[in-house]
């Protein structure tokens, strides 16, 4: 069988797994987000809308904001003509304010597990024994002082505690607690480096990195206490020399030669990507590590804004810009990962069968466990997904944030503009796209 | 030519080469250092030292030493101004056009040089250093399209036996007074501007960035601007007071505080016996910039944005934020949030990169804003401030300060501080706000945030300001896309950068021709 060839069996399989039909509620969902999709007033309006929504602080203010939104924007659906003839009346427009505002909570209940990690832990409880594991994000962006990048890390703290003596009782789960190159910890963090300093700036590195080294030793230092996972998140390219920086500096420190388990993030929308990985593979062949560093490799959540600062700037954007091009990088990177073994660990995240086909039979090819392969997604875009792969036997992990709604906010508006984008995955997949087309080589 | 104005690309400082290339350029600048700024009156350059401009963050480095202009020199200039001008009128607007964007190529070519010079003489960081070199880039290439599309017909009616047109004649003898926050854009901008429609300039820079002058005088010189359509006069405010009173000088353009700029107005409405014309002024003066933030704010983007407003190059910006108006609801959450970022500012020298706050321009405006620090602290109380630099060799660094409970009375709130200084006061709703705003005498920038689009539309409507930012920082205007001028006591309306700019250097001269002959249209 030729490559391509296994990787279209892989992804049948995965589409086999796939619930048939879904849900009534996830029927409705998608309808309205194809609605939304092509609305380009009305989802300009509802993402306004979501995004003040943590800020109204009554009925009346949110269905103020909701009407003018509304009113702004004109929308051309029938479905965002008849939300504008609900909020236009006085006397309806509480109706529709609670409705949007509801509908703003669903959604956020559906992509955000909890306020805390301690009301999340049933949740990700179910979530193990069902053959998934997790990463805990704690909302919340940048922070613009030391108090609040303080304020974080203690949040981080108490999140790591509770993750490690949460998960204590669970059952074993061998797929998800080990693989060829040894265990795994139940107890896993996603950390953001805009968060632990208030200093980054893009101008000069060595500020932000020098400002959160004390705080990012502090999380490893007791994630190698409590055998837990800390990953740190990757966001803007204004902060990625950064991030980078500071984990590969910190990491090469000897006190955390030994552990704990710890991780960093690529992202293949980012032209210049495989060069970065060629510098992190540098790294890790001058830095011996009991426990491998794991590379979670991502398309990347900040297309939009990458692509508006570079135009406003002028700049070339650093990122792909055809969806197709991104994919092959993707593809490209994961080849190299999957070589890199067992110098590193592979987490590809992404909710694009085609991608995590592509991952699976490159493994295979190697002749790697499938084990040796972390598949990640994110909480509320690929739950099925991550069902569906833990019944195939893989290790699975969704990235699951923790906070407040007024936190999440931007994580949410993030991920609704991931969801509605035309060309994604998702909406393709929401469409009902064929199979063949779906996975078909990008 | 008619190919479209684009910005100047800045450079892209969070990739490592670029930077490296930045900081080799203000190496081998600063080996250079000083130079030589001569008087350039009609082709002949008069050097000397009598000015001396330095680096503000160590004042024993020298950047320039220039000759100091006086009232001859004036006369001087202004009559070889007079003998030589017509030579630059009489090119056509297309080669008036290709000089201008000539020059533009020529800074182009020395970007990172020039960048340094900024950093040097007028401490400023290497971010802003750079803006400030594609902003007079930008000023050439906008203001040479401008200038063609000024030479257009079909804006009049022709009905038969009537030619009518209108042709934008240059005013002939303009003075520029320029500032040194800004010292290579403003200085370029207003001479390009003036220069574009054909008339001849005298250019009499700030004391304090006379080398910045000289590079953008000799870049256009270099391109092609006749040596009589444009002198270079380094010096006080003795120059500038001559080139202001001089009959021979038909329009004044001046950017610096409002006190000069009255000064200047009122100098200029003087038409002595035998004046042939009445002066114009195109004055460009202070702001007391106010910040709204309603109480649907997004305070994780308000918080980073005015903190840059009020203290990117230490607040010396006519545009930077000087009082943030806060609703109510929000007041405690904002206030505390911007104490702990003004808390993380870095103060340090401008060259250093990711330095917040670099010194101020001299020992004149340390000690200005020293008493107002001084007084804010008596008035009301420090919600903020970082030690100053140490500063061994003696910068004029000052604390980047946030204060609070001032009475509405003080002149912290209600005069131009020009400095790292931020106040942040509640206001009860927006209104409340807008009437703070609209008390004051200025109205350059305002900034406002709020998610409600009712809200904009409703400080929209009332704002005073000639430029208004809504959800963003309230700096950074960039030409052809937030062309820049302030109301009120702020300046004289015109917006540099702007598609009418052009006009406040020119008379339009209207020529009606009867073209029938006995009767009939020929």
């Amino acid at each position: 069988m030729s490559a391509e060839d296994q990787i279209l069996a892989i992804g049948r399989q995965l589409a086999g797994n796939l619930p048939r039909s879904a849900s009534p509620g996830e029927r409705v969902d998608a309808r309205l987000l194809q609605i939304v999709a092509g609305d380009p007033a009305l989802r300009a309006a509802l993402f306004r809308f979501t995004d003040v929504r943590p800020a109204c602080t009554s009925v009346a203010d949110l269905g103020q904001h909701l009407v003018t939104l509304l009113e702004d924007a004109s929308p051309a659906s029938r479905m965002g003509r008849a939300m504008l003839a609900l909020a236009r009346p006085r006397a309806t427009r509480p109706l529709a304010a609670l409705g949007a505002g509801g509908g703003v909570q669903r959604l956020a209940h559906r992509f955000i597990i909890g306020r805390s990690v301690d009301r999340a832990l049933p949740a990700l409880a179910r979530s193990w024994d069902a053959g998934v594991a997790a990463s805990v994000d704690l909302l919340g962006e940048a922070s613009v002082s030391d108090e609040e990048a303080e304020a974080y890390v203690g949040r981080c703290a108490e999140a790591l505690h509770a993750l490690a003596s949460g998960s204590a009782s669970w059952p074993a789960r061998p797929v998800l607690e080990a693989d060829s190159l040894g265990p795994l910890p139940r107890a896993n963090l996603s950390v953001k480096v805009t968060a632990l300093t208030p200093e980054i700036r893009v101008e000069e590195p060595r500020r932000g990195i020098e400002d959160a080294l004390e705080r990012l030793r502090h999380l490893l230092r007791l994630g190698h206490r409590l055998g837990a996972h800390v990953h740190v998140d990757m966001e803007t390219l204004d902060s990625r020399e950064t991030v980078l920086g500071l984990v590969l500096e910190v990491l090469s420190e000897p006190e955390f030669r030994d552990g704990p388990s710890a991780g960093l993030v690529l992202q293949a929308y980012l032209r210049d990507s495989p060069a970065e990985l060629d510098q992190i593979l540098s790294w890790v062949d001058e830095h011996e590590r009991r426990v491998p560093l794991t590379i979670r490799l991502v398309k990347g959540a900040y297309w939009d804004h990458e692509v508006i600062e570079a135009r406003q700037h002028g700049w070339e954007p650093p990122v792909f810009t055809d969806r197709g091009e991104c994919d092959r990088n993707f593809e490209g990177l994961t080849r190299t990962l999957v070589q890199a073994h067992p110098r590193v660990r592979l987490a590809l995240g992404s909710h694009n069968l085609r991608s995590i086909a592509h991952g699976i039979a490159c493994v295979r090819a190697r002749g790697l466990q499938e084990r040796d392969l972390e598949l990640q997604v994110l909480r509320g875009l690929g739950d099925d997904l991550a069902h569906a792969l833990a019944r195939m036997g893989l290790r699975v992990r969704v990235y699951s944030p923790v906070g407040d709604l007024l936190e999440g906010m931007a994580y949410l508006v993030r991920r609704m503009l991931e969801n509605t984008a035309n060309d994604s995955f998702l909406a393709a997949r929401s469409r009902g796209a064929p199979l063949e087309e779906l996975l078909a080589a990008p | 030519m008619s190919d479209d104005f684009v910005n100047e690309q800045h450079l892209e400082l969070r990739r490592a080469d670029v930077r490296d290339a930045l900081l080799a350029a203000g190496e081998a600048l600063r080996e250079a250092l000083p130079q030589r700024v001569p008087i350039l009156v009609g082709g002949d350059a008069r050097h000397g030292q009598e000015l001396v401009s330095v680096d503000p963050g160590l004042p024993a480095r020298i950047v320039a030493l220039a000759p100091s202009a006086t009232e001859a020199d004036v006369d001087a200039a202004v009559a070889a101004a007079a003998a030589g001008r017509s030579e630059w009128a009489e090119r056509t607007p297309v080669e008036r056009a290709r000089v201008l964007r000539g020059a533009a190529a020529l800074l182009r070519e020395r970007r990172l040089e020039l960048a340094a010079l900024a950093s040097y003489e007028c401490a400023k960081p290497w971010a802003e250093a750079d803006a400030d070199v594609c902003e007079a880039i930008d000023f050439l290439e906008y203001y040479a399209r401008r200038a063609l599309e000024l030479d257009r017909d079909g804006m009049l009616g022709q009905p038969p036996g009537e030619r009518n047109t209108m042709r934008y004649l240059p005013r002939g003898m303009v003075a520029v007074i320029a500032p040194w926050n800004f010292p290579l854009a403003i200085p370029t901008g207003m001479v390009a501007g003036a220069l574009a429609p054909g008339n001849a300039v005298i250019l009499k820079p700030a004391p304090q960035a006379p080398a910045c002058a000289h590079a953008v005088v000799s870049a256009l010189l270099q391109a092609g601007v006749p040596a009589a359509a444009l002198a270079l006069l380094p010096g006080g405010d003795q120059p500038g007071a001559a080139l202001v009173r001089h009959p021979g000088v038909e329009a004044i353009a001046f950017t610096g505080s409002a006190k000069a700029g009255s000064e200047i107005v009122r100098a200029a409405a003087e038409t002595p016996t035998g004046a042939s014309h009445v002066k114009r002024v195109v004055a460009e003066m202070g702001g007391k910039n106010c910040v709204i933030v309603d109480s649907d704010a997004d305070l994780d983007e308000a918080v980073p944005a005015i903190v840059r407003s009020a203290f990117v190059y230490a607040g010396q910006k006519c545009s930077a934020a000087a009082r943030v108006l806060a609703h109510e609801q929000v007041f405690d959450a904002l206030a505390s949030r911007l104490a702990g970022a003004v808390g993380t500012l870095r103060v340090g020298q401008a060259q250093e990169l990711g330095v917040d706050v670099p010194p101020l321009i001299d020992a004149e405006a340390q000690q200005r804003v020293a008493s107002y620090i001084e007084r804010g602290a008596r008035e009301g109380a420090v919600r903020a401030q970082v030690a100053s630099h140490p500063g061994a060799g003696g910068g004029f660094f000052a604390p980047p300060t946030l204060l609070g409970e001032l009475p509405a009375a003080s002149p912290l709130l209600n005069e131009e501080i020009f400095g790292p200084v931020l106040t942040v006061e509640p206001v009860a709703d927006i209104a409340a706000a807008c009437d703070i705003v609209d008390g004051l005498p200025f109205g350059l920038t305002g900034g406002l945030f709020s998610r409600n689009p009712a809200t904009v539309r409703h400080v929209v409507g009332r704002s005073p300001v000639g430029n208004l930012y809504v959800n963003r920082e309230i700096t950074g205007a960039m030409v052809g896309r937030q062309p820049f001028g302030g109301n009120r006591m702020s300046g004289t309306g015109a917006k540099a950068g702007g598609p009418d700019y052009l006009l406040e250097f020119c008379r339009a001269r209207v020529v009606c021709e009867n073209t029938t002959r006995h009767g009939l249209v020929v």
